[in-house]
Order: C-alpha cells, then sequence, then structure tokens
C-alpha cells in the first residue's frame, strides 16, 4: 500500500477518471452508458479499453476528450481536473493536450497529408514548425506523401497521417478510437505497430478503444467494459486470452438481458 | 427505387426545401408571364404587341434565369450525394438504379413545386395585369384570359429542366469505382465539362456580342428602343456566361488569396476549401455573379434611359411604359436571383455539417468554424460581385456610350456599391445562420 502512495505522488499519471457516470436521457427511459468508472493511466502506458457493443466504450473515450460532458466523477488530465471547463476550454484542450485518431480517420478533405498534421497547431494560432510535421509523417512512413490530399492516400496511409496528426504535439495522452475498424488486417497491423512504437519509442502515453483482441493484444493492458462499468482487467494480453474473456463477458450480458 | 426515392426525401428535408423553393418561385414567376401571352390572343389590338413583348421577351429572360437556378439548386443536391450513391452501390445498387433514385427524387420534388407554383401564378398572372392596367400600359378594352394551359405548360418545362439536371448530376455521382466514393476523402477534383466551358464561352461572347451591336449597329438606329433591346440583356447573358464557368474562375480567383488569409486558423481553413472545393462552392458564387449583373446591368441601363430619353428622342411617348415593365421584371429578377444565393449558400454549407463535427472533435472552437464560414461566404461574395459587374459592364457600357454620357453612365453610380453590399450582406448572412444550424 505504501509504494501505491508513493508513486501516485512521485508520478501524476498522464489520465485519470474518478467516478465518471455518463446517463444519457433522463426519467424512466434513462440509460446509464457509464456508472461511477475508476481508472488512472500510466504515462507511457498502452491502454485498450474493449467490451460488448453498449458497454460504454466509445462514451468513455467522449468523456474523456470533452466531447460529451460527464453526468457526475472528475476526468483529470495530468492531474488538472478539466471536467468543469466550458466548452471553449475543452476545445482548447482537445487541441493542445490530446492526440485523437478516429475510425474514420477525419482527415479534412481538402487539405493535404501536411497540412492535415499542422492543424491543430494551425488552429491554435501557432505556425506549425514544418520540422515537426516532416519529422511526424516521416515517422509513420509517409514523409513523400506530405503534398497528396487524403482522397490520394489509401485507407491505411489515411490513418497514418492521422497518427502523425495525433502525435505532432506531443500530447499528454493518445485517444483511439477503432483506429483499425475501417481497416484490412494486414493494413491493420500497420497501425497497431505505428501505435505500439510510439508508446515505446516516444513513451506516448494511449488509450485505445477497440473490439478486436488482435488490435487489443498490442496494448499493455486491457480494461473491460460492460454495461458501463469496469468488468476486469487484463495484463499483458495475448488474443487468445482477450478473445475468450470477450465471449465470456457476451455470455454474461447475454444472461443478464 | 422510386419508394426508396420518396423515402430518402423525408430524411433530406433541407436539400428537397432547397430544390422546391427554387422551382416554385421559378414556375411562379415564369407562369405569370406565359399569363400574359396568352392573354394576347385574346386581347384589344392596342394591347396585344405590348403583352407579347411583357409575356414573351421579358418573360423568357427570367425564364433564363429560373431555368439556370433551378438547374444549379438540383446539381447541387445531387452533388451532394456521391458519398450516399457509394453506399447504395456497395450494397449492391447499379448505377443506373442510384441514378434512378436521384432522378425521381428530383422530379418528384420539382412536379409538387410546380405544381404549387401554378396555383400561385393563377393570382400572380390576373395581378400582373392589373398592374400593367392601372399603370396604363393596357386599354380597359382588354381583359386577364388565361386558362390553365399557359402556367402549366410553364411548369412543365421547370420539371424538365429539373430532371434533366438531376440527371446530368447524376452521372457524377455514380461515376467511378463504388468503392471509391464510400471513402470519407470526398474533394472531388474534377474538371469543368466540355460543353460547360463551350456553354459559359458561347453565352459571354453573345453578351459582348451584343454589346458590339450596340454600340456600332442599334445604337445609330432611329428608334430609340433599338439599343435597348440589344443591350438589356447582354448583362443577364454575360452574367449566366460567367456563372458557368463559377467552379474554374472561384479556383483561379482564389489562388491568390491564400497569403493574404492563411495567416490565422479559420483564414487557413477557409482559403484552402475555396481553392480545393471549389467545385462545390462555386454553387454559391454562380447565383452572385447573376444577381450583381443582372441587377447593376439593368437598373443602370433604366437610370440613363431616364434622363438621357428627352435627347434620344421619345416619338411613341411609351418611355413610362418602358420604365415600368423594365422596373418590374427587374425587381423580379433581383428579388429571385437573391433567393437563389441565399438557398444555393445555405445548401453547401448546411451539407458541411459532417466535415464541421469533425474539426470541432479536433479542437477548432465554435468561434474558428464560424468564422471559417463566414469568411469563406465574404471572399465568395466579394468574388462573384467583381464578376458580376464585369458582366453588368456588358450592358451599361455600350448603353451609357449611344446615350451620350461616356463610358461610365452620368449617374447612379451608388448603385453598384448598393447591390454589392446587398450580396455581400445577403450571401455572408445565409451562411452565418447556416452554420448556426450546421455546427453545434
Amino acid at each position: 500500500m505504501p509504494s501505491v502512495v508513493c508513486m501516485v505522488v512521485d508520478d501524476t499519471p498522464a489520465l485519470a477518471v474518478e467516478g465518471l457516470t455518463k446517463r444519457h436521457g433522463s426519467g424512466a427511459g434513462a440509460v446509464d452508458a457509464l456508472v461511477g468508472v475508476d481508472l488512472t493511466f500510466a504515462r507511457g502506458t498502452f491502454t485498450a479499453i474493449m467490451g460488448p457493443s453498449g458497454s460504454g466504450k466509445s462514451t468513455f473515450l467522449a468523456c474523456v476528450a470533452g466531447l460529451e460532458r460527464p453526468t457526475s466523477g472528475r476526468v483529470l488530465l495530468e492531474g488538472t481536473d478539466v471536467t468543469g471547463w466550458d466548452e471553449t476550454r475543452r476545445t482548447r484542450m482537445r487541441r493542445d493536450r490530446i492526440g485523437f485518431v478516429f475510425q474514420d480517420f477525419s482527415l479534412i478533405p481538402y487539405l493535404t497529408a501536411q497540412e492535415n498534421v499542422a492543424l491543430p497547431a494551425k488552429l491554435a494560432g501557432r505556425r506549425a514548425e514544418k520540422q515537426a510535421v516532416q519529422l511526424a509523417l516521416a515517422r509513420v512512413g509517409l514523409a513523400s506523401r506530405a503534398e497528396h490530399l487524403p482522397s490520394a492516400l489509401s485507407g491505411g496511409q489515411q490513418q497514418r497521417v492521422a497518427i502523425a496528426r495525433a502525435l505532432v504535439a506531443q500530447p499528454a495522452v493518445m485517444l483511439a478510437d477503432e483506429p483499425t475498424g475501417a481497416l484490412d488486417s494486414a493494413t491493420a497491423r500497420e497501425v497497431l505497430r505505428l501505435l505500439r512504437s510510439a508508446v515505446d519509442e516516444l513513451g506516448q502515453t494511449t488509450v485505445m478503444v477497440t473490439h478486436d483482441p488482435l488490435a487489443a493484444s498490442y496494448a499493455d493492458k486491457v480494461v473491460f467494459l460492460v454495461d458501463g462499468r469496469v468488468a476486469g482487467k487484463m495484463a499483458a494480453p495475448s488474443v487468445d486470452a482477450v478473445a475468450a474473456q470477450l465471449a465470456h463477458l457476451d455470455q454474461l450480458v447475454g444472461a443478464g438481458r | 427505387m422510386k419508394a426508396l426515392a420518396v423515402r430518402s426525401l423525408r430524411h433530406r428535408y433541407p436539400a428537397a426545401v432547397a430544390t422546391f423553393i427554387a422551382a416554385l418561385l421559378g414556375t411562379a414567376m415564369m407562369a405569370s408571364f406565359a399569363t400574359l401571352v396568352e392573354s394576347a390572343f385574346s386581347a384589344h389590338e392596342d394591347d396585344r404587341e405590348l403583352l407579347i413583348i411583357m409575356g414573351g421577351v421579358v418573360g423568357g429572360w427570367s425564364t433564363v434565369i429560373v431555368l439556370f437556378s433551378i438547374a444549379s439548386t438540383v446539381g447541387i443536391v445531387a452533388e451532394q450525394r456521391v458519398r450516399e450513391a457509394g453506399l447504395l452501390r456497395t450494397i449492391g445498387a447499379t448505377p443506373k438504379q442510384v441514378r434512378a433514385l436521384i432522378v425521381y427524387e428530383a422530379m418528384v420534388v420539382t412536379l409538387f413545386a410546380a405544381a404549387a407554383g401554378v396555383v400561385v401564378a393563377l393570382a400572380g398572372g390576373p395581378a400582373l395585369f392589373d398592374a400593367l392596367q392601372r399603370g396604363n400600359l393596357i386599354t380597359s378594352a382588354s381583359s386577364y384570359d388565361a386558362s390553365l394551359a399557359s402556367p402549366s405548360m410553364a411548369a412543365g418545362v421547370v420539371v424538365v429542366v429539373g430532371t434533366v439536371a438531376a440527371w446530368i448530376s447524376s452521372r457524377r455521382a455514380t461515376r467511378g469505382a463504388a468503392t471509391f466514393s464510400l471513402r470519407q476523402a470526398e474533394v472531388p477534383v474534377r474538371r469543368l465539362r466540355w460543353w460547360r466551358i463551350l456553354l459559359g464561352a458561347l453565352l459571354i461572347a453573345s453578351g459582348l456580342a451584343s454589346a458590339i451591336v450596340t454600340i456600332t449597329v442599334t445604337g445609330k438606329a432611329t428608334d430609340a428602343y433599338a439599343a435597348m433591346q440589344t443591350s438589356g440583356s447582354a448583362s443577364i447573358v454575360a452574367g449566366v456566361g460567367l456563372a458557368a464557368l463559377a467552379p474554374w474562375l472561384l479556383r483561379v480567383l482564389a489562388t491568390p488569396l491564400r497569403p493574404l488569409l492563411s495567416g490565422s486558423g479559420s483564414g487557413h481553413l477557409a482559403v484552402q476549401n475555396l481553392t480545393r472545393r471549389a467545385g462545390v462552392l462555386a454553387g454559391m458564387l454562380a447565383p452572385v455573379i447573376v444577381f450583381v449583373s443582372t441587377a447593376v446591368g439593368t437598373l443602370l441601363m433604366v437610370g440613363i434611359d431616364d434622363r438621357t430619353l428627352a435627347a434620344a428622342g421619345d416619338p411613341e411617348g411609351v418611355g413610362d411604359t418602358i420604365a415600368m415593365i423594365n422596373a418590374v421584371v427587374i425587381g423580379m429578377i433581383s428579388l429571385f436571383s437573391l433567393i437563389m444565393v441565399v438557398n444555393a449558400t445555405v445548401a453547401v454549407v448546411v451539407h458541411r455539417r459532417p466535415e464541421l463535427d469533425r474539426l470541432w472533435r479536433l479542437g477548432a472552437t465554435a468561434r474558428q468554424l464560424r468564422t471559417s464560414v463566414v469568411l469563406e461566404a465574404v471572399v465568395v461574395a466579394v468574388l462573384g460581385i467583381g464578376l458580376g459587374l464585369l458582366g453588368a459592364m456588358a450592358t451599361a457600357v455600350p448603353y451609357s456610350v449611344v446615350r451620350h454620357e461616356g463610358l461610365v453612365p452620368n449617374g447612379q453610380l451608388w448603385l453598384p456599391p448598393f447591390i454589392s453590399a446587398v450580396a455581400v450582406i445577403v450571401t455572408a448572412g445565409a451562411a452565418w445562420g447556416a452554420q448556426r444550424r450546421a455546427a453545434r
């Protein structure tokens, strides 16, 4: 127990949520998407959030990113409580402190690869450092595609641009929402290797929501959500172990309904 | 596909409403003029010519603008469906079926709108006739006498044009492989079609030709109104011609603005969107050009006419009549093209909802998005004004020359800035209103 206390004091986690609760709607028709979730994400770790559909994975990510406001509970980004921040402040936080990777890539269609990578800095009113942008694109192996529009890139390449965009500002945490959901398995592996190397080489704290056991096997730790609650954790996950656990959880959900 | 078309309409309210309004107002305007022509057949001999000129010639020019705007609205709406078309095709719809869906949709909407337009015209036609009679342009010997035939014909033309425009645009939505259109990267990188370049060039050339003819031939005629006949339409024709080339013009003219605007985040977004998605935003530019060129060109002409009529000689004493006709027509055309500006702007901005949402998730503040959208609209308006004033010169300059006012008319110089201000305010205002719905 004392050692845990020491860790908290010495090393503020990149991201923590305390009693995170999100209720959609009100009255009899209200749905609890998250119920008192407590989680801590240490710096430089790669965590996968898994669970059956409707388990609250996406709501969790939306609350952490400030896209949605939790009903109660706190979100701490590098020790700072960001829960009560207004819309503009949360937007700035998303731009400056969070790197986002989406299932649909979310590239802006009329900006080239390098302009997409430089966009958050541009929105922040900073001049994007050309070198940093080039470096980020080189990291994901797309240095030669800097001038291409998204329409000239394959799905995997588009997602790699999105990763470069998420990494370029060295965010406190990188959030990935089903990053391989729209990709074939070979391309998905490429993308997952990139996420892994960002954690290993840059110490980039990463939280990834996924339903794919293969994707989860690239993480250090898997957190399982069921009906908005933490239903288990698994360290050093393997594809088979994750798949087995998911099947088990599906049964639980099936029995519960 | 018919059932699907009707069902999909319910989910595309704003888009359908845009088409509906354009077709409704267009039909109402065209059909009202058409009733004048029909009434001419039974009218008193003295009134026949005026009714035919008013209904046929003047109505004819409004028809050009009406049809142009209906075609462009339907085009914008169909263009927005590239992604959905891709989705339908991946689940097994043939390109033909997808096109049928788009065409049916346009047909259903324009059909209902045109029917409503006929109803409006049944009131509008007599009102127009009455106005002409009260203005002593028509003797009391004649009376309004139009059946359903002429308004129905106008409605038929609107439906056909709307449907054909949808058919042409639907080819874009189904061109290429289905999987390609599914991707989110939706920037349509395509060149202007040859027929559009040809059409634009022909219209501009014919506007210029009218201008030259006005100075060299009709301006020297003994009939004081010969010059007006050739020069009055020049700015409308030239304006529509420039509007046909709008995607190309927007790309070319917005590119030099890059360094100017790309300083701020929102300016950066605006200018990249303007140049790289010129094809989409041209839908906003086109009606601005037509509005400015028509309103400025013809209103200046009326002003010049007013000042110089006495000197030019008004043997028939019809000066007041002509001024009155021009006022009615220009008023209606201007109003109509202004509605088109709003229509097109709203359609374009609302369509960007997913993209604005994406930008918001990436950290663009609501204010940045607002600024970006409005900035785009202002740039489009300013370019449209520049091009529109160019088009207006095709009427104003020659007419000013033949009426001995020189290259620049002697009066009414407040008019171009006034019309320009209206164009900017309406375009920016429509974009501002639309983004409020589009962004969160």
